[in-house]
This record gives C-alpha cells, structure tokens and sequence, in this order.
C-alpha cells in the first residue's frame, strides 16, 4: 500500500504541475523559475520518498528515484538535475531521522543519479521534449535496475545478504519505479491531449530504427537470460552433485580407513600373538578369539601354499585361498606384503555371509586373517562414523546422513539416529535408483538434492539444499540479468545516438540544404563530409545541381535571346521614328513604351487615316511577357486594319472586341484609350474601354485629367457596344495618354507614383516638345522608384497640337476687324511691307464679309501664316457649301451705269493673290489663300503692280 | 473711319480718314444718301483713306452713279493702294481721279 502511495505521487505530482503550467497563469512565468520550482517539488518528493520506505521480508527500500527520473524526462533537464541532487543529500542525510542505512550510500547515489539521467536523456536523446510513456517505462525499469545494483554492489561483504536483499526488493522495486514513470508520462501527455500514437505513414527513421534496436535487444536479452538460466542451472546442479560426491568419497574413506586400521592393529596384535606362540593351533586360535580386547569374529591361519591350516571357523577348514576372488586378493601376503585389508564384503568360500578381513604376514611363513563380521564391524566402527560425519557441512547448509544396512540412521545431524532413514524424508530405492546419482527429495522439509553410496554396511547419504545449489546460479542470473539490462540500455542510446549523429542529422542537413536548392537556391551546396557515404552522397548532389545550373543557364542565354529577338519584333511593329510626320506643323506626337520584361503588353499607336484625322490610342493587355506581347501583337493589328475601313472610333472597337473575344483562350483582356482626331473641326472623337483617363491641357494653361465614363475593356464580353465621346482638341491644346504602369511604379517602400504626382510632374513642364514630357515622366518615374524593380510596363503618348496663328470666332459684324486687326498684326510681326498687308487687309475682308453674309455659319476660322517668302491665309466656316473660285468674274469694262454691285470683292481677292484654293470637307468651307511675296522691298514695287 | 464732310453751295467736299470696307461702308453710304440731293459737285478726298474693299467700291459706284445724273464726282489723292484697286476691278476708268 506504502508502496502503491509512494509510486502514485510523482504521478500525481506530474499532473498537477503540468496542469498549473498549461492552464494558470505560471505558464506564463520565466522558464528558469519553472524548472527551479519542479526541481524542487520532485526533490522534496524524492527525499520523502525515503521516509515513505516500504518493508518486506524485513528489507527495507525506499523508492526515491522516480521523482527525479519524472522531473528530468517530463519537465526539464535543470529540474531534473535539481531535483536529483536534492534527493540524493536528502537521502543521504535521512538516516539521521531513521532512514535505513544499509541502503544508504546506494540509493543516495542512485536517486542523484535518477535525476542526471532524466535530464540526460531528455537532453540528448529526446531532443528535450516531454518522454513518450514506453521511453517512461524503459528509464524506470532502467534506473531501478541500477539502483538494485547500487544496494548489492555497495554491500558485497555480505553477499548473502545484500542478494537477500535484491532478491526480495528488486521486482516490487524495478515494477513500481517502471509503472510509475510511464504512467507520469502517460497522464501528462494525456492532459496535454497528445496522440499517443505518432501517425503511422511517416514513421521517422530514429524511431524505426530505435523500435528495431529495442526488438532486437529485448530478444538479445531474453536469449542471453534463458542461456545463463539454464547454463547456471546446469553449472549449479554439477557443481553440487562434485560436492556431493566429493563428501561422500571422503566419508567413505574415513569409514573404511577407520575400520581398516581397526582391524589392520588387532590382526597385528594376534599376529604378534601367533609369532610368539611356540605352537600354533586351532585351541591357539580360540584363545586369541576369546582374549579380551580381541572383538572380532574369526581367525584364519594361512599357510605359504594358501590353504587355510588353522580356523576358528570349522566350515573353512583346509579352504584354499586361491579359489575364490575375495580369498585370492590376500595372496599378496605370500608374495612380500606385509598388511592387507579387505573391504567388507562377501566371502568367497560362503555366499550367504559379508565379512571385513585383515591379513599380516607371519614370521614363519603364512599369515593370519582375521575377520569382522557386519554386527562386529558395525559395533567397532559405529562411533567413528558418527563423528566421522556429524560435524561435516555439505557446501554451505548441506550435510550428511549414514543409515546402516537396516536403513538405521546412524549419525545424522538432526540427531534422529535410530529411527529409520524414512524419518527425514529420504526414501532409497536401491533397485531403481543407483548409487552415487543425484535424485532429489524432501529432506527435512527442504527440497534438496541428495546421492547415496554404500560402503562398509553404510548408506551414505549426501543432502545439499536446493536452494543453497541455486544460490550462485540465482545470483549470476540475477546479476547478469541487471548488468544486461543496463549494458543494453546504454547500447541502446548508444546506437541511437549514433544514428541520429551520423545518420538522422546528416540526412536532416542534406535535408535543409535540398529543400533551399528546390526552393530555388541553386548556389546551395551539400557538405556533409562525416562518413564516406555521405560525402559521395553530397558530391552527387552537389554535381546534379552544377548540372542542373548549367541546363539553366543555358535554356535562360537561349530564351533570353529568343525574347530579344520577340522584343525586336515588337517594337519594330509600334511607331517608333520620331518625328513620324516631319512635314506636318500642326502636331507634335510621341510615345514610349519601357517593358517590364523582355516583352510587353501594353502598347501605343498612331496613324493618319488621311490628311486630317489622326488615329492615336494607347493599350494595356492584361499580364505581362510572352503571352501578353503575342495579345497585344493581335490586338493592335486588329484595331489597325478597322481603323482602315471604319471612320469611327467606336465602332472600330467594338469590331475589334468581337474578334479578339472569339479567339481569346487564354482569358485576356486589352484596356485601351483610342481616339480619332479631325484637325479640320479640332474634335477627337474618342472611346475608353477601361484605360485610365487622359490628361489633356489647354492652350498652355494646366494639365487636367479628362475624365469620362468609361466603357468595358476589349476582349472582355463580346457583345459589348462602344460609344465614342468627343473631346475638342483645339492648335496649342495637349493631351497625355499613358498605361497604369506609371501611376503604379512602386518605390522601394511599396508606394505608389500615383495620379497626383504624374499631375503634378506634367504641371512642372512648360510648353516644351512632346518628346521632352515623355522623357520627364519616364525621368520622375525612375528617380521615384529608385532600386526597386520595374513590375510593369510603362507606356506613354503624347500629343500636342501646335498652335496655329489662327483666329476663330463666330462671325457676327465686328468679326471682321477682329480677323483682319489679327492678319494685320501678324504680317506685321513678319516684317510684311505695309502696301502687300494692306492688300491682305482687303482679301480678309472680301473673304469674311462674305462669310459672314452668306454662308450662316456658326464658326469661323482664319489663319493666318508666313513662311518662305509666302503668306497663306485659311478661312474655316461651318456655313452652307460656298465656292467663290467657282463664280465668274465680273466684267470690269462695263461702264459704271451697266455695273453689277457685287461680285467684285472675290475678284479682288483672286487679283491680289497668287493661289486660291477651295474645299469643302467635314462639312466645312475651307478656302486657303497663297500670296508670294519678295522679301526685298525695293523690287516689290513693279512685281506688285 | 472718320468722314469729314464739307458743303458749300452745291459742293460737297467729303475727306475720308482710315478704312473703308465692309464694316465702314454703310456709314459712308448712309452719309451720301443723306447728303447728295441737290449736290452738282462731289468732291472726296483720299489722302487719308488707307485703303477700300468691295463694300467701300460698291458705296463708290452707287455714288458715281447719283454724280453721273446730278453733276460730277471726283476722287483726290488715291494712294497707291486704292489706285490698285481702282485699276484691278475697272473702276479707274469709271471714276475721275484727279
């Protein structure tokens, strides 16, 4: 029960702490403060242990190592540590308040040594996690197999005592301090609601192999125990049996070197006798017979031919000795030998009679034999046999017992002589049991082994307890059965050890090394150099890589001159000579387009359809690279060749959406902002399929994004339907197009470059080439950024329409003055000689007024422009078709009486001009007027005229 | 354009300063219709007129056709400008420019 008690604390002292760990805020303390605070717990406990001691058969043992072994395996290597060392002064010092001392220096040391092995093993074998409950076990039945050990080796003085000891105390010893670890373990990882199963798919290789090493150690040990059992068995039994032996061929020949020299001296003594008689005779011999002192049965008198001549025993009367084997061995009388003494035996001239004789050699010649028979010998020899065997020890606790020939005991230590030899238990069945074999009985009521060998009328009987034969074989079992279990338990770490050394943390660093490769490190290299296995392993890893590396490298020169080439392709396909249109004046484009990788998917275009309208649009196709550039590739081609056919821009992309939704597998998308310009009505005529607004400005005021509704991208829905919005796009007006790579460049703390900021940085740019606001987004762009990388594509257009010298107004009647205050001036500024702006004067006025009487119209332009020694004039209106070249001239040699009013403004016009050009298209009048001038003045005059 | 209009008698002596066009014309026109009854002498004065358009051409003929009934109109000091126009539409041989 103390024993129950004393086992169940650690256990309950395991689940208490743990669950004030788990669960209350201690949990949360220092981890050192923790472990000192088990330490001490399991280190009371173990010092209470000794006081908690358990009695049996008078042993006394105290099971202090559990708590140590407990707090090292289940709670840490420092609590463990302290808890052992706390244990073991404890129990040291424990026998000052009546702790048993026998035991003391053993389980002193052994508690200590419970708490280093459970810090140890933690530590080092269990990679300083909690014990699973089996490993719980094994440390407990470990340690209470060393602390047997400790209480016999430290005690050997008295083996006996110290095996008594371990005898009693080992099993309940060693089963209690076994169980009661693996159950700490048990209801701790119970608490913690651990699998106490690890996953059987993955078992880990140490575990595997420690689950084998364990199998074939416990077989090993079993073995080796059964072989030592029995070989010891075997060793004890022949052992005792020698002993056996041994004492009873000692007794048998001290009883028959008694009775020998009995007899030996009386035959002298009557041989004596013999020689000093002067006649021998059978009366002689009766006499000798009968002579006080002289205790035997017979005298024979032999003579030198071996016939017996006197006897006191008429039946043998002239019996010759050489006739029978028992006579014939005294003949050596005749031959020299002086004594000869028999064994009791029988007598060759009567079967029916056993006799003990002795013969000396007469002076004479001949010789006497006298002879014993039993009832005589027995009398003689009685007492020397008693003595000859009651004080004798068979071994330790054996002894012998001499029964005469009527299985009376004659000298038995017990002292039952007299009674029969079944009073001790020994029953002897001459017939079926032979003489000096080992049987076994009950002798005594003491189960024991026992040979018998008869001698001289004697039963010898030699008794040795069983359990003394199996003393020695229990304690060599006993002890090798421990020494085995420590020396595999240590061989069992060991091998663990040395896998894990050598095997399970190589095999986790190649491990490491080839998860970082995979992971796309290829400048890892294995170099596990411990054992020439790994380093072969190692070195073919390390060459599969540099292989590998090479293939990469290889496959990569050859993409990546692949997408140099596909790069070619690809900006080769976009606009890319700047200026594009060197002979127009009347804009300025340029774009951009920086990919990300090799090839993009955004892209730019701009094309005049005809003299007046240009087509300009900016993409983005969903992803980058490869896939997106061959998207883009079709996208731009399609939008293209609709452009060809298709004057408006909604329709061009709503065809183009079509198409590229009927052969869109692979789910792209194009953001795009296109846009159509008429440079005769200043309208662009745009469409947003999902791109970010433009940022326009006006007549160098500010940048400003021009924000409308967009519609769905392309290649998105394929019945989608486009609606173009306009936007008038006046000489000196400029608009930005531009992909989201730019307002998503980030920098390298994540930030976006932003709307505002594009803003911002166009607002900073004056009245500067179109080229030149590319180059200083894509400028800001960088700085901002910084080292951070490109994610996408940047791509910008720029368009700027230069400002025409033009006037426009809607023609009311101070619209004249106005345009030609404006011709004026600027012939002026052109250094024009007043004669030819006043002539020009004339031509705006004709021109206007008629404009402004006739045609209707709501708008009306003119510009005004010179260069190259000539002035040109463009008149715009809106109103109804009017060709003035087109009306004859007036006669001016009619008088003025026959005159037409009217009519000859125009002809004016065409006399003061030297080109004059009319069109009509977008439902606009458009009349361009030329006049050659000669820069020098002083011809002027004659030419003019 | 400033219109300087002197009479005396049946002599109308009109100085014209600055430009006569489309937009001056009818001030012009407006001017003779208001003034030319019973004018036997009609007397203008360019030296200040920098030039004429159709609409200042077509104020002239109409004059010159009111002259032709009533007296004689004359036209003084045509720059070289004006004498250009005059020669280009036919009026020089319309008009009597001394």
């Amino acid at each position: 029960m103390r024993l129950i008690i004393a086992a169940l604390c650690p256990v309950l002292a395991s689940a208490v702490l743990y669950l004030l760990h788990k669960r209350t805020v201690f949990g949360g303390a220092a981890e050192w403060k923790k472990q000192i605070l088990y330490g001490f717990v399991f280190g009371a406990l173990a010092v209470s242990a000794s006081k908690l001691t358990i009695a049996a058969d008078g042993n006394v043992m105290s099971i202090g190592d559990i708590a140590p072994l407990c707090a090292g395996l289940i709670f840490g290597s420092p609590a463990g540590v302290l808890a052992g060392v706390i244990g073991g002064v404890g129990r040291w010092f424990a026998v000052l308040w009546g702790a048993d001392t026998y035991t003391r220096l053993a389980e002193a040391v052994s508690v200590a040594a419970a708490g280093l092995l459970g810090a140890a093993l933690r530590r080092w074998m269990f990679d300083d996690k909690k014990t699973a409950w089996h490993y719980g076990f094994a440390a407990g039945l470990v340690m209470g197999v060393l602390h047997m050990l400790g209480v016999f080796f430290t005690n050997m003085d008295d083996v006996q005592r110290a095996f008594g000891y371990v005898k009693t105390c080992s099993v309940p010893m060693v089963s209690v301090c076994a169980v009661s670890v693996m159950l700490s373990a048990l209801v701790v990882s119970m608490l913690g609601k651990e699998k106490l199963r690890m996953a059987k798919e993955h078992k880990k290789l140490s575990q595997s192999f420690s689950r084998w090493l364990f199998l074939v150690v416990l077989v090993a040990f079993c073995m080796t125990s059964v072989f030592t059992y029995i070989l010891q068995t075997r060793f004890s039994i022949s052992n005792s049996e020698q002993l056996l032996m041994l004492n009873i061929e000692d007794v048998k020949a001290d009883i028959e070197d008694a009775s020998d020299e009995n007899l030996l001296e009386l035959t002298r003594g009557v041989a004596a006798d013999i020689n000093a008689a002067e006649t021998v005779d059978n009366s002689l011999l009766e006499e000798l017979l009968t002579k006080p002192g002289n205790d035997f049965s017979e005298i024979n008198v032999i003579d030198e031919d071996g016939i017996i001549v006197y006897t006191t025993n008429p039946k043998y009367d002239m019996f010759d000795m050489t006739s029978g084997q028992q006579s014939a061995d005294f003949l050596v009388l005749l031959e020299g030998e002086e004594a000869f003494v028999q064994n009791y035996r029988r007598v060759s001239a009567d079967d029916a009679t056993y006799m003990k004789y002795a013969g000396v050699a007469l002076a004479d010649g001949g010789f006497v034999q006298v002879g014993y028979n039993a009832e005589r010998f027995r009398k003689d020899i009685d007492s020397q046999v008693i003595g000859v065997t009651r004080n004798r020890h068979v071994g330790e606790n054996g002894y012998m017992i001499i029964a005469a020939e009527d299985w009376t005991i004659v000298s038995d230590p017990h002292g039952n002589e007299g009674k029969n030899l079944d009073a001790t238990g020994i029953w002897i069945d001459t017939a079926a049991m032979p003489e000096n074999e080992r049987f076994e009985s009950t002798v005594y009521g003491e189960e024991s082994y026992c040979i018998y060998t008869e001698t001289e009328g004697y039963y010898i009987v030699a008794v040795e307890p069983v359990s003394e034969v199996m003393f020695s074989r229990d304690l060599s079992v006993c002890v090798t059965v421990f020494m085995e279990i420590i020396i595999f338990a240590v061989l069992f770490i060991l091998v663990y050890f040395l896998i894990k050394k050598l095997v399970v943390e190589n095999i986790h660093k190649i491990n490491r090394s080839l998860s970082e490769i995979t992971g796309g490190n290829l400048n890892v290299s294995v170099n596990v150099r411990t054992n020439e296995e790994f380093v072969s392993l190692s070195d073919d890893i390390n060459s599969t890589v540099v292989t590998l590396k090479g293939y990469i490298a290889e496959a990569a020169a050859r993409i990546d001159k692949e997408l140099e080439m596909a790069k070619i392709i690809q900006s080769s396909t976009l606009p890319g000579v700047f200026p594009p249109y060197p002979d127009r004046t009347d804009f300025d484009i340029f774009a951009m387009m920086d990919t990300a990788k090799e090839v993009g998917g955004d892209f730019y275009d701009f094309y005049l359809l005809d003299e007046n309208r240009l087509a300009f649009l900016i993409a983005d196709v969903s992803g980058k690279g490869i896939t997106a550039a061959m998207f883009m590739m079709n996208a731009k081609t399609l939008i293209k060749s609709y452009a060809d056919n298709e004057t408006d821009t909604a329709k061009i992309l709503t065809k183009a959406n079509r198409a590229l939704c009927e052969e869109n597998d692979a789910e792209m998308f194009v953001t795009c902002w296109m846009g159509i310009l008429s440079f005769t009505t200043h309208t662009v005529t745009f469409v947003n399929a999902g791109h970010n607004p433009p940022i326009v400005r006006r007549g160098g005021g500010r940048f400003e994004y021009f924000k409308s509704h967009p519609g769905f991208v392309l290649a998105g829905l394929e019945e989608t339907q486009y609606k173009s919005g306009e936007l008038k796009l006046y000489p000196g007006d400029e608009i930005f197009l531009y992909t989201d790579g730019v307002t998503e460049a980030t920098d390298t703390d994540n930030e976006l470059y932003g709307d505002d900021r594009l803003l911002g940085t166009l607002n900073t740019l004056g009245d500067v080439r179109a080229e030149e606001i590319c180059r200083a987004v894509r400028e800001d762009v960088d700085r901002f950024v910084g080292d951070a990388p490109q994610f996408d594509d940047i791509t910008m257009l720029h368009l700027k329409l230069l400002p025409k010298n033009s006037i426009r107004l809607t023609p009311t009647k101070d619209s004249i003055e106005k345009v030609s205050g404006f011709v004026e001036r600027t012939l002026e500024e052109a250094g024009i000689p007043p004669k030819i702006i006043i002539k020009m004067n004339v031509v705006v006025d004709e021109v206007f007024s008629n404009i402004l009487s006739y045609s209707g119209a709501s708008e009306a332009e003119a510009e005004c422009d010179v260069r190259d020694g000539r002035i040109m004039l463009v008149f715009t209106d809106d109103g109804r078709p009017y060709d003035p070249t087109a009306k004859p001239d007036p006669d001016i040699t009619l008088s003025a009486k026959e005159r037409e009013i009217g009519g000859l403004g125009f002809f004016m016009v065409k006399k003061f001009m030297d080109s004059i050009g009319y069109e009509y298209r977008e439902n606009r009048n458009i009349l361009t007027l030329a006049k050659e001038y000669d820069a020098c003045p002083c011809k002027d005059e004659d030419k003019q005229l | 354009m400033n219109i300087e209009k002197k009479t005396s008698g049946s002599t109308l002596n009109i100085a014209l300063e600055g430009r006569l066009d489309t937009t001056t014309a009818p001030q012009l026109d407006a001017e003779l219709k208001s003034s030319l009854s019973g004018i036997t002498e009609l007397n203008m004065d360019f030296e200040k007129l920098e030039y004429l358009s159709s609409a200042g051409l077509r104020v002239l003929l109409s004059a010159q056709k009111v002259m032709n009934h009533q007296g004689e109109m004359t036209i003084s000091h045509v720059n070289e400008m004006i004498m250009e126009v005059f020669e280009v539409t036919g009026f020089i041989d319309i008009l009597t420019i001394i």
